[in-house]
């Protein structure tokens, strides 16, 4: 009989039983067998657990466990056959205490004998190793590197912080197509996520990770940083001028951030610096389309005319990601920024200012990353510079052509900049749109030269490139 | 009886002067949760011949001194104004309390044909518009310099 003097019976499990009139001796012996304390409270308050069947139940697991011989019913033997569980079966699960009529109700529901000893054998550990589940606990010798203990930096604890020894080795080509993280151990069979970007000269930017950081902690929110309330109603002619810019630009981060979504899935985990900012990007697109709908929406106008969308396809045709991030992060983002640029300097209020300031920042970052990742894929890819060159060939020639088309956004930033409609508003308009003009492309020519391609000046589509300031010019400007 | 916070007192331009809006920035935590700013700035006032260097690490103003003129042009990018130009600048922010609208340093760039924020390299100078918020906020402090110039 087993030794009930030392079970203790929680207070729970003591009421149960007194409430059944079960005496706390068969409680104690229950306990001692090795019944879960909950389990025991479960069956006691079971309606046909009598103090009867209570001792009966118990006395017959002690006699059990002392090696007594287990007989099984009639009805079991002839449950057993149907259901096909072996008798052997049927006799540990009696032996763990389960009742007779349970027993008979699982294979009458279908359990299969391969289920029913896969619960049972779990079970008999349990016992065994008196109520802890047993463990593998191999993967606790995961030959990682180990000992890592990174301490916060003054920029705080960051993607580039934890660089460390071998998690801070970063191939040049990665050889797995899963979402293993970078110094995770690998395991064979994992299926492959179809990712195609395995070459690290094909999306690396030296400063992907602390652009990660940076958009993070600089991210702003639309809703609620904005000053709308310092907006005030615009002149007609204004507010429509004002709308028919924020639709375009709702346009262009919409394809931004379709782009960005389109190459991200391409990339494998090994850069995982480079997805983090990208996925930055991809919001801050989101925030752009955000505030440009809402402060079209917001001031008496409402959306303009969709733009002619040549130049859009053919950012989404682009081929491989460094032309896509080239044309689209840096060259496209180069006239965004002019873009902006005006919007802040026709700003009417401190809303607007905010919107423009902040929008101008975020594509800044997105340069920053396109600038370092041409640098980078020129360097170790010298032969394919003509090719980068042919790339921005034909889609400055799309750009060029779209331009060309886009008379409603045109028109647009000749009357913001000129202030109106009049004759003498809109030269004044076309003076300074040309001032701007002339502005954005210089800027994306100084950004080429940074990014590695410093003759790009030269190669530029014409209607393009006759806004370069050569260097003789500069000299007689500053002369002057 | 009324209280006056005391204003440090300090000429426009001088090291002096950037150390004090130094120290009223790295002392905001409206500062800090702009977020982090990692640039090296010149500031060339070439009339008066000074120039200076600022360096904004993190989350605070690391370093602040006076530089020659091509020390400070081996920055991220430099701000350049004549000592008048800069000296509207400061007095409209010190009158409004923060820049207004035609004084801020992205209309100032955009006025200018050679821009305010000027740079040898394409991709440092666009740390100017990457972490604006960060300078303009750094320029605004200095409504709580009681500000001469030399």
């Amino acid at each position: 009989m087993a030794d009930a003097t030392t079970a203790d019976i929680p207070a729970d499990l003591a009421k149960v039983a007194e409430e059944k009139g079960i005496p706390l001796d068969v409680v104690q012996r229950a306990l001692a067998l090795g019944f879960p304390a909950d389990l025991v409270k479960g069956q006691l308050g079971m309606p046909d657990t009598t103090p009867e069947a209570a001792e009966a139940f118990v006395a017959e697991q002690e006699r059990i466990r002392a090696g007594g011989e287990i007989t099984l019913s009639d009805e079991m033997t002839a449950a057993a056959a149907e259901a096909k569980w072996p008798e052997d079966l049927i006799k540990r699960a009696l032996r763990l205490g389960a009742p007779e009529a349970m027993i008979i109700n699982q294979m009458k529901a279908g359990i299969k004998p391969e289920q029913a000893e896969a619960f049972i054998a779990q079970q008999e550990a349990l016992r065994a190793g008196g109520g802890a589940p047993q463990l593998d606990l191999s993967w606790m010798k995961v030959p990682t590197e180990w000992g890592i203990r990174v301490r916060p930096t003054k920029h705080g604890l960051t993607i580039g912080a934890i660089n460390v020894g071998t998690y801070g080795d970063i191939p040049d080509y990665w050889p797995y197509q899963t979402e293993m993280p970078r110094g995770a151990y690998p395991i064979p069979g994992v299926p492959s996520m179809g990712y195609s970007i395995f070459d690290k000269a094909e999306l690396w930017a030296d400063n992907a990770a602390d652009l990660y950081e940076e958009a993070i902690q600089r991210r702003w929110r639309p809703a609620m940083d904005v000053p709308w309330d310092t907006m005030e109603p615009l002149p007609d002619e204004i507010e429509k001028a004002m709308c028919q810019l924020c639709t375009a630009l709702c346009e262009k981060a919409l394809v931004t951030g379709d782009i960005i979504g389109k190459w991200l899935p391409e990339m494998s985990y090994g850069y995982h610096e480079v997805k983090l900012y990208l996925s930055t990007a991809g919001f801050d697109a989101a925030r752009q389309f955000e505030v440009f709908r809402k402060r079209a929406l917001s001031n008496g106008g409402g959306m303009g005319v969709q733009s002619p969308g040549y130049f859009h396809r053919a950012l989404i045709d682009t081929r491989f990601w460094t032309e896509a991030s080239s044309t689209a992060l840096l060259f496209h983002n180069s006239f965004l920024m002019g873009l902006y640029q005006i919007g802040y300097y026709t700003a009417h209020n401190d809303a607007e200012r905010y919107i423009f300031s902040g929008t101008m920042q975020d594509i800044s970052r997105q340069m920053a990353y396109a600038m370092q990742h041409l640098r980078y894929f020129l360097l170790r890819k010298p032969d394919r510079r003509d090719e980068m060159q042919h790339a921005l060939n034909k889609n400055e020639a799309v750009f060029s052509y779209e331009w060309s088309k886009d008379t409603p956004l045109r028109e647009a930033l000749l009357i913001l900049l000129g202030g109106g409609t009049s004759a003498e508003q809109l030269a004044d308009g076309e003076v300074k749109f040309r001032y701007f003009w002339k502005r954005w492309i210089n800027d994306y020519a100084f950004r080429l030269a940074g990014a590695g391609l410093p003759d790009r000046r030269e190669k530029m589509h014409p209607q393009l490139r006759e806004f370069i300031t050569q260097p003789e010019e500069e000299k007689e400007q500053a002369a002057a | 009886m009324t209280q006056e916070a005391t204003k440090t007192k300090a000429t426009f331009p001088s090291v002096d002067w950037f150390n004090a809006v130094k120290e009223i920035v790295n002392n905001d935590e409206n500062y800090k949760r702009i977020g982090t700013c990692d640039s090296v700035v010149g500031v060339k006032v070439p009339d008066l011949g000074k120039f200076y260097s600022l360096t904004f690490e993190a989350f605070e103003v690391a370093d602040v001194r006076e530089v020659s003129e091509g020390d400070a042009e081996d920055s991220d990018f430099w701000l350049e104004m004549s000592s008048e130009r800069w000296k509207e600048m400061i007095q409209n922010i010190s009158e409004n309390g923060k820049a207004d609208l035609h004084h801020t340093l992205n209309t100032i760039d955009l006025e200018d044909p050679d821009g305010l924020a000027r740079s040898n390299d394409g991709y440092r100078r666009d740390a100017f518009y990457r972490f604006n918020q960060t300078f303009q906020y750094f320029f605004d402090a200095s409504a709580q310099v009681d500000t001469t110039f030399s």
